[in-house]
């Protein structure tokens, strides 16, 4: 082999130990000692050391970005729960735990899990829905605005490259930030305020999807001191694909094109980074600044080029660039690319810059060769760089060129399978909980907990990020983010219905999306916070409508570092729970991703995350005239509560407000819980129910002020007909976060068809909707009363974020 | 080299100023109280003045609203032209991108330059400036800057006087 | 029956297109969404059409200001054929975006004179907005687009730049004369609005114009957002099974029947 000049030998084949881990470390390699080991021998092998494209080119395509090497390694998992050990050995986490529940529930209207860039589930006979979530933290951390506007544009293009190609028809956005009333000095050196951080990440969001032109119509925000340092941001896209581009086929001899933006060094050693704990000297090349326009038209070129089948195969450049893109696609079959004919945007690019650039709007067509001249004028028409810059090949090698020169030839089975598997011990002990003691509260403690309920961050109005998100674009959102009984007002939905009437002609079916997250239960207890993701992202799905038969689930993980046992420990319990809620929901997960290493370190203080699992459903409905929204509808209605209030005040908004210590996290029925969901699909189908809410953050007691102050009409709930599975006082009944329980809203009339669909289940007649505007709560056992104006109640829950 | 000022006429509502405003308030700095926002184009090339003065009046300043201040500079400094219409401010912070940065307004300019019938090989980079009044030390003026007006990151920011 | 040919103007970060095509091709017509490359290329083409549609989305990414480069763009690479569609009596709309090309490239409000003599500025509260608001229909205006409407409506609002500016007070007098202001923010029963039923600040509440003919309706609502009953936040229809969007677009249909 002859090499150029910008091309350089990496000694390794005579580096000791301790020298492959200087070397992992200056090159920003992340790889580990096994790694490191594993390709010197290699080499060795081959008789000659890596150049440094090829050593790039393992690190970033090993890397846990990519190969999420923690969750599919050994893991040796011991729980201890109430003093007794139990032991277990993971092969492959995510296969035995989450995969393994899809697996086993098989259902036949998944079409594509776990395999592309997003899962696809069956719409109708012609067309699937793709759904995807990624994070995008560390980014966000350093550039908020970049950061976050990437992590939109890069799940879109994750939509774009599934398949042969899905058109985007709705994004989602969830976040967890610091608490933006920090005071300026106690904000640690090098890290933003958390005000600056969510302004920053919330235009990012706003900027690229509005200007792509997708709907932002979902999401939640949750604040804790844990995110100050490191803010998640987690971004997801939704869109339809004709059922006959769901297959990508790549053979010897097709040419490879890369299109959209040009190449530069902007995020060089993402993926590796991805793996790497933030600190203040973080590598200034690793933020990437998005361009939406050119992302905006490759969507719609491509989607011209892909209906008149002119290519074979797609995937976008994300992490790792042009390497994971390619290498990727000719995993296979063997590759050889040209890297001098990639468009810059300046000059002076070493090729193995080229090859692991993170430069955005990029993405990698695999086309065959009597197509080469008609795809490539499609893009010029729309103002699209479009370049050929190789060939797949059959000979299972990944082989690099620049200038005639060859700077990398590489297995492709090494590459990608010759990653050793790394052993990793996790332990978790599972905190007994204990009840706490009765809380009881006069009436006016009562309502002063509501309005402080009302008005704490994590259960306010998100009105001010909404609305500057253009959720209407498209004009499908038909079930709206805001929702309220005129355009003034408006309370928080549960879920997003999109139409896509305007895309898929005729149809009458709609796409539900939602989603659930619970930091603060956690803390306390991992798997319960898992379980109660779930169900309540399938809670929020049914609220508006879906059918829990036809509810599928993302997982996004977010951890701290996984080097240390017991939070790899509490990272297996939630996948347990995922598992098992799986199965018992009959839902299965169609995709997933993972961040690790959430952690910051300033000086010798270290910052590590609570743990967060995001679940997002997607669901298709049969017939979207049968969808709901939650404000009430009219006055003499009565509200029924389905479900059981059990009391599980841990990790509660009140227990934050009454400095509640010992309480029982809220854990979830699904036994209780399945036979509800259906029976509300079931009556909304029927136009039994006027109007649905979930109970979840702040209890019963928000949840009903919510229905109440988005509609305009007054409301009067009797304390004592609400259904305990214990003794509870008013206030443990009101607060209570319990899970699996809806408010519904039922006309007189058809109070008995209602009632006929719950026979046997939990539901019980609270009150009902009156034409006052005040909220009324009232036990006549605790002799407790309380009332407000919904004014009141509605500007409580306004005015915490407006900025 | 031209430097480029965009900034709203008198009479007209500076809204993007008086948000920053807001914001230095809120970052608990009351030493200021006003704030003048002008978007900047450097603009590089072989263009004329008349040129220059035809990109900033049909391109880069609206008619109604706005208007623009120009001047030719030599080389890598924009610190040539200032301007007091403004606000009655002796400083003002300017941010633009470190170099290698994507500046995805440059290329749209770029673009609409052609469009004008000017075919010239320019290059542009995008930045903002900000005009305050006030009494303040320059600490303030770089926690401001780095709190609020530029992430050090990605951009750099210079504190100007005004002549 | 003649079918009527609307030509749908798209470019880099046009997005609203598709629910256009839609609104249009409900109302009988038959419709295409060409990309401005291909007029330049065909100048005359678009004289072929009867209606000439400008959609919303962010093109160019609002680059500069919204609206700006692609007002630019077509006034010197086609203008000519475009002033000749405009005088020529056929019905134009431009939507949010296209409402904001329109006014920079100068064919609203004075399309004879075909120069900017005002604007669509940034928000007061110097954000973007989305969210419905209730319009006062202008019942004297001479506006095609606008017939068999109630005194008020609703329709969505998505936009950062929507403030309408007039070059001066007599301007603002001459379209209020001249009855050009179509439509303005409104309470629900046609008051005065404070934000954010008047989402921007518009001199006067004005959401949309037209020229002193009627032909070209420039707004920055989203009437092909509400076709159906089933957009509307409470499901609203507009009396009969469409939104008021619809009737919209079925007025411009019909008018060139």
């Amino acid at each position: 082999m002859k090499f150029v000049t910008n091309c350089n030998i990496v000694e390794i084949l005579n580096l000791s130990d301790k020298q492959l881990l200087d070397l992992s470390k200056r090159k920003v390699l992340s790889l580990s000692l096994t790694e490191m080991k594993t390709v010197q021998e290699y080499f060795k092998k081959l008789k000659r050391n890596p150049t440094d494209v090829e050593m790039e080119t393992i690190a970033q395509t090993w890397s846990e970005h990519c190969k999420h090497k923690t969750l599919t390694g050994i893991i040796e998992y011991i729980q201890i729960k109430n003093g007794k050990k139990t032991k277990k050995t993971y092969n492959n986490l995510l296969k035995e735990t989450i995969f393994k529940a899809t697996v086993e529930l098989n259902k036949k209207w998944c079409l594509s899990v776990f395999k592309d860039n997003a899962g696809i589930i069956d719409f109708d006979l012609k067309n699937g829905v793709a759904f995807k979530v990624e994070t995008h933290n560390h980014p966000s951390a350093l550039e908020p605005y970049g950061g976050s506007a990437t992590g939109i544009g890069g799940v879109v293009r994750d939509i774009l490259g599934v398949g042969l190609g899905a058109k985007p028809l709705a994004n989602t956005d969830v976040f967890c930030f610091g608490d933006p009333t920090t005071k300026p000095s106690k904000v640690p050196k090098g890290v933003h305020h958390p005000k600056r951080i969510i302004k920053g990440v919330v235009s990012g969001v706003r900027d690229y999807g509005n200007r792509m032109g997708i709907p932002t119509v979902n999401g939640s925000v949750y604040f804790d001191h844990d995110y100050m340092a490191n803010p998640l941001v987690f971004c997801g896209t939704m869109g339809v694909i004709p059922k006959n581009k769901i297959e990508k086929k790549v053979s010897p001899g097709d040419l490879i094109l890369v299109v959209g933006g040009r190449t530069g060094r902007d995020g060089i050693h993402g993926a590796t980074f991805s793996s790497v704990q933030l600190d203040q000297s973080s590598d200034v090349s690793a933020v990437q600044i998005g361009n939406p326009i050119v992302e905006k038209k490759v969507l719609d070129a491509m989607l011209s080029a892909r209906d008149l089948n002119l290519y074979r195969a797609v995937t976008d450049c994300g992490a790792g660039g042009l390497s994971s893109a390619i290498g990727e696609l000719g995993e296979k079959i063997g590759a050889v690319v040209c890297l001098d004919k990639v468009p810059l945007k300046y000059d002076g690019l070493y090729p193995w810059e080229i090859w692991i650039s993170e430069a955005q709007e990029r993405m990698v067509f695999a086309v065959e060769p009597k197509n080469k001249k008609k795809i490539i004028e499609i893009f010029k028409k729309e103002n699209v760089e479009a370049v050929f810059i190789g060939q797949f090949t059959k000979d299972k090698k990944l082989v690099l060129k620049y200038d005639k020169n060859t700077v990398a030839n590489i297995d492709m089975p090494f590459l990608h399978d010759g990653i050793p598997k790394p052993t990793r011990k996790a332990e978790c002990k599972i905190k007994e909980e204990k009840l706490q003691k009765t809380v009881k509260l006069t009436s006016s403690e009562l309502l002063m907990v509501l309005k402080k309920s009302l008005a704490d961050l994590n259960v306010c109005s998100k009105e001010w990020i909404i609305r500057q998100y253009d959720h209407e674009v498209l004009g499908q959102t038909i079930i709206k983010p805001l929702q309220g009984n005129n355009i003034e007002i408006s309370g928080p939905g549960d879920g997003a219905v999109i139409f896509p009437y305007a895309v898929i002609k005729g149809t009458k079916k709609g796409i539900v999306l939602s989603n659930g997250l619970n930091p603060s239960y956690g803390k306390i207890n991992t798997y319960k916070m898992a379980a109660s993701a779930i169900e309540e992202a399938l809670r929020n799905a049914v609220c508006v409508g879906g059918n829990i038969e036809k509810l599928a689930i993302l997982d996004n993980f977010c951890w701290g570092n996984p080097n240390k046992p017991e939070i790899l420990g509490s990272l297996v319990c939630s996948a347990n729970a995922c598992y098992e809620m799986s199965k018992a929901f009959s839902v299965p997960f169609i995709s997933g991703k993972d961040s690790l290493h959430n952690e910051y370190s300033i000086g010798d203080k270290k910052f590590s995350i609570s743990p967060v699992l995001l679940i997002s459903a997607v669901g298709v409905i049969e017939d979207v005239a049968n969808t709901i929204t939650m404000p009430f509808k009219n006055s003499g209605n009565k509200v029924y509560i389905l479900g059981v209030t059990r009391n599980e005040l841990g990790g509660s908004v009140i227990s934050k407000i009454k400095n509640i210590k010992d309480a029982i996290v809220p854990n979830v029925y699904p036994k209780e819980s399945v036979p509800i969901m259906k029976g509300i699909y079931k009556a909304i189908g029927k136009g039994l129910i006027e109007s649905c809410h979930d109970a979840s953050e702040g209890g019963l007691a928000v949840a009903v002020s919510e229905m109440s102050f988005s509609s305009g009409y007054g409301v009067n709930i009797n304390i004592d007909h609400i259904k305990t599975a214990d003794t509870m006082s008013a206030a443990e009944i009101l607060f209570s976060e319990s899970n699996g329980r809806f408010i519904v809203e039922v006309e007189p009339k058809n109070e008995s068809r209602f009632k006929e669909i719950f026979k046997g289940l939990s539901v019980s007649e609270v009150g009902c909707v009156s034409d006052n505007k005040f909220v009324i709560f009232e036990s006549q056992k605790e002799k407790v009363k309380f009332k407000e104006k919904l004014i009141n109640l509605l500007n409580a829950w306004k005015h915490t974020i407006n900025w | 080299m031209f430097s480029i000022e965009i900034f709203t006429k008198s009479g007209f509502k500076d809204s993007r100023g008086g948000h920053v405003l807001a914001d230095i308030v809120s970052l608990g700095f009351n030493c200021i109280n006003k704030v003048g926002y002008c978007n900047l184009y450097l603009i590089d090339g072989k263009l004329l003045l008349n040129e220059a003065k035809l990109i900033a009046s049909c391109l880069l300043s609206d008619k109604i609203t706005e208007s623009y201040n120009i001047a030719k500079c030599d080389g890598k400094d924009s610190n040539c032209s200032f301007n007091n219409n403004v606000v009655a401010s002796k400083t003002m912070i300017e941010v633009l991108y470190k170099k290698g940065v994507t500046d995805t307004v440059s290329s749209s300019v770029i673009k609409a330059v052609k469009d004008l019938g000017i075919n010239k090989d320019i290059k542009v980079k995008t930045g903002h400036r900000y005009y305050l009044s006030g009494k303040f030390s320059k600490t303030v003026l770089d926690n401001i800057a780095c709190k609020l007006l530029a992430n050090t990151l990605i951009q750099e920011y210079k504190i100007k006087s005004v002549k | 029956m003649k079918k009527v040919k609307v030509l749908i103007l798209r470019t880099a970060g046009t997005n609203c297109d598709f629910e256009t095509q839609n609104a249009f091709e409900l109302c009988g017509a038959s419709v295409e969404r060409l990309h401005i490359n291909f007029l330049v290329n065909n100048k005359n083409k678009i004289l072929d059409y009867d209606i000439l549609a400008f959609p919303g989305g962010f093109s160019y990414g609002d680059d500069i200001a919204s609206g700006k480069i692609l007002a630019n763009e077509i006034k010197n690479k086609f203008g000519s054929q475009v002033e000749k569609f405009a005088l020529s009596g056929r019905p134009i709309i431009g939507i949010c975006n296209g409402f904001q090309v329109l006014v920079k490239m100068g064919l609203l409000p004075e399309s004879e004179l075909f120069e900017q003599v005002s604007t669509l500025s940034y928000n007061d509260s110097n954000k973007f907005e989305c969210r419905w608001v209730y319009l006062k229909t202008e019942q004297k205006s001479n506006c095609i687009w606008t017939k068999n409407l109630a005194s008020v409506i609703s329709l969505p609002v998505a936009h950062g730049e929507g403030k309408f500016i007039p070059k001066d007070k007599e301007l603002l007098s001459k379209l209020n004369k001249d009855n050009q202001v179509v439509f303005r923010y409104s309470t629900k029963d046609g008051k005065e609005p404070e934000y954010p039923l008047c989402p921007n600040g518009s001199a006067e509440n004005i959401a949309g114009i037209c020229n002193k003919k009627g032909n070209i309706f420039g707004l920055m609502p989203h009437p092909e957002r509400y076709i159906f009953p089933l957009q509307h936040p409470c499901r609203e229809s507009s009396g009969s099974e469409y939104g008021w969007g619809k009737i919209i677009f079925q007025n411009a249909v019909n008018a060139v029947k």
